[in-house]
């Protein structure tokens, strides 16, 4: 618990220009494919995406998480999702393009990586012991809003890391008390429903079995299931604190 | 022969069929049998002899008694209970109503074109399976979500690697690997149980299949192929050991 | 009233164990509802067995199994399927995952503690414990299981028969 947060100390204080940089980069690239996607903005920001992930990955967890129990799962972890991105700038399989259908809730994605930070302060939190958006749990959220927003196509192997990945952070609320986590978590639950049922789901012209209808129940039933999970959590960390 | 259709597309007929229900997964005595019976419909005598990928196939004609012979290859289909059961009902349907072999042939293609289980509701039912499994054997509640998560991970890859027809060993180990991988990052948590999340992570792998299949097909007296099936089954097995042991081998410090 | 409660938590569990298990082999959407009970009630069987009985888990699978065995005899007939499609997927959540687990770490551990003695003593004698009730509970249950296809050669064979002659 108190390593938790020392490692996050250490790591914003030794990195904070280069997060800084990260953020700007990572702004101007967005912000240049929603504008103009052209193929090089495309491939810009697979390549950004890359080097976040390996940063993750080597910088956070296996550099500066090292007080941390198993930092090397984690560091492991991220570097097979570093691996799913090379396959995908390779094979070009994302690509990209925009549905418009959830445009909302990818914005409201987009903006939380700059909301932790504010969440942090709001708690009572101060620098260099906070969240900042240059962490996993910030950077799940940004893929996820950058996938959601351009939807058509997406690769759902890299779906279900991410929401592993927000299942293991709505465990980690509880454990650590960083409650900055339910953001990630309840965004993405719908954004888990909203990628099955667009890439499973959408365009089946033959029939299937089961109906399509039950399928969707099923899912909708995982979905729900999640969502009592997050509120119950909820409840419990919003409980009386020992 | 006791219709008007020719000797040939009746015993072509009868050899897709057994080599069909091979691939799908069922087990031998079976095949022979359900073969037989639609012989017997036409008049003709079926003898087979059955591999794991080549089935010999013999057919006499009673009366005239002329033969035919082939070998025909078992193209490795998925396995699928539906076909097994609704092929076996169709063998009996030939049998008591003696149906001519075009509307046979168009009941098969129906029976065969059918779509599959949709993967979206077997990697979701899969991984309640999983979960469930988890809590069986004692894993609490964090463990079941991961060991849920994990399963979705691991099966998805598994399906598009087969999708992809990449040799079956390797997708096993990939998949075992990654589920495993995903399942040990419950260690984190000190409270739970991740030896048991890592456990069943693995599990919605095993080749139940194959495994029961070639025990049947050995107390029925066909050793040979029984013996392939187990063969199978148990590389498989290994593969799924090998897949994990990669996991545990990082983690193992933490599980003594 | 805990008891009877874990019993039955222990059958639903094994249920959607035994549904997810089934749907990995496509079975026809009639043959669910079945797997679900054979499931449940051979795994509740094995759990009361082992549970009250005092029974050790091979012996408790191999009842188990004859259970599932005869009831899939039983409902197979009602939902024209092959014994086979409603056994496999109900046998699967009876699979003893956590000794197979025990298993290949208590192998992976011998394989790291060979120059010490005491310790591989240990591992090696773990891997055989749990080794031998692997494989001895896979046998039984297969074995379990098709004892009706040997025992009724005939009525499991036209099971899928919808024409009623006999």
């Amino acid at each position: 618990m108190d390593i938790f947060w020392k490692t996050i100390a250490l790591y914003n204080s030794g990195t904070w220009i280069y997060q800084l940089i990260i953020l700007l980069i990572g702004c101007t690239v967005t912000v240049a494919l929603i504008i103009k996607p052209t193929r090089w903005t495309k491939w810009a920001i697979k390549f950004y995406i890359l080097l976040l992930y390996l940063w993750i990955s080597i910088i956070y967890y296996y550099i500066y998480c090292d007080a941390r129990n198993y930092n090397g799962i984690m560091a492991l972890f991220w570097g097979v999702m570093a691996i799913i991105w090379i396959w995908d700038m390779i094979s070009g399989y994302t690509t990209f393009e925009r549905t418009r259908k959830y445009d909302k809730l990818s914005y409201f994605l987009l903006v939380m990586p700059f909301c932790y930070p504010l969440i942090s302060l709001a708690r009572g939190l101060s620098f260099p012991e906070m969240t900042s958006p240059v962490m996993p749990c910030s950077v799940v959220t940004f893929t996820i809003g950058l996938l959601l927003l351009h939807s058509k196509k997406v690769n759902i192997f890299l779906v279900l890391f991410l929401c592993h990945w927000s299942l293991i952070g709505l465990t980690k609320t509880y454990f650590f008390h960083i409650p900055e986590d339910f953001l990630l978590a309840s965004a993405s639950i719908p954004a888990l429903y909203l990628f099955f049922r667009e890439y499973f789901l959408s365009n089946l012209k033959t029939e299937t079995k089961p109906k399509v209808k039950y399928i969707n129940w099923l899912l909708i039933l995982v979905c729900g299931i999640l969502g009592i999970v997050l509120i119950s959590t909820l409840l419990l960390e919003l409980g009386p604190v020992k | 022969m006791t219709t008007d259709d020719s000797f040939n597309s009746v015993c072509d007929f009868i050899a897709e069929y057994a080599a069909h229900l091979m691939g799908v997964g069922v087990h031998t005595s079976r095949v022979v049998r359900n073969s037989k019976r639609i012989g017997e419909a036409f008049g003709v005598k079926v003898q087979m002899c059955a591999f794991y990928n080549n089935i010999m196939i013999s057919i006499t004609d009673d009366e005239t008694h002329e033969i035919y012979n082939k070998v025909i290859g078992i193209s490795s289909h998925s396995i699928s209970f539906e076909h097994n059961s609704e092929l076996s009902a169709l063998s009996w349907e030939i049998y008591d109503y003696h149906l001519p072999l075009n509307t046979i042939k168009e009941k098969y293609r129906k029976i065969v074109e059918a779509p599959r289980i949709h993967p979206l509701f077997v990697l979701l039912l899969v991984g309640f399976a999983n979960a469930s499994f988890c809590r069986l054997f004692d894993g609490d509640g964090i463990s079941m979500a991961i060991v849920f998560s994990a399963t979705l991970i691991g099966l998805y890859l598994k399906q598009q690697m087969l999708a992809k027809h990449i040799n079956s060993f390797i997708v096993f180990i990939v998949s075992a690997f990654v589920a495993s991988l995903a399942a040990s990052v419950s260690l984190i948590f000190k409270d739970t149980t991740s030896s048991t999340a890592i456990a069943t992570s693995v599990l919605y792998l095993v080749p139940g299949v194959p495994l029961i299949n070639g025990m049947i097909d050995i107390v029925e007296g066909h050793v040979l192929i029984g013996f392939s099936r187990l063969t199978e089954a148990a590389l498989l097995i290994m593969c799924i050991a090998i897949g994990l042991s990669f996991t545990l081998i990082m983690v193992k410090n933490s599980l003594i | 009233m805990m008891t009877i409660l874990n019993v039955i938590f222990d059958g639903l569990f094994a249920a959607i164990a035994g549904i997810g298990f089934g749907a990995i082999s496509d079975p026809p959407l009639r043959a669910f509802k079945m797997i679900a009970i054979l499931s449940a009630l051979g795994h509740a069987c094995r759990y009361c067995l082992m549970h009250f009985l005092g029974f050790d888990i091979a012996t408790a699978s191999l009842f188990g199994a004859i259970a599932i065995g005869f009831g899939s005899m039983w409902f197979g007939k009602k939902v024209y399927c092959p014994l086979t499609v409603l056994y496999i997927p109900a046998l699967l959540p009876m699979i003893p995952g956590k000794f197979a687990y025990n298993m290949v770490f208590s192998l992976l551990m011998s394989l790291q503690t060979v120059k010490e003695p005491g310790m591989l003593n240990k591992y090696m004698e773990a891997f055989f414990s749990n080794t031998l009730v692997t494989c001895t509970v896979v046998f039984m249950l297969a074995i379990g299981a098709t004892l009706p296809i040997l025992l009724f050669p005939k009525i499991t064979f036209s099971i899928t028969r919808h024409k009623n002659k006999f």
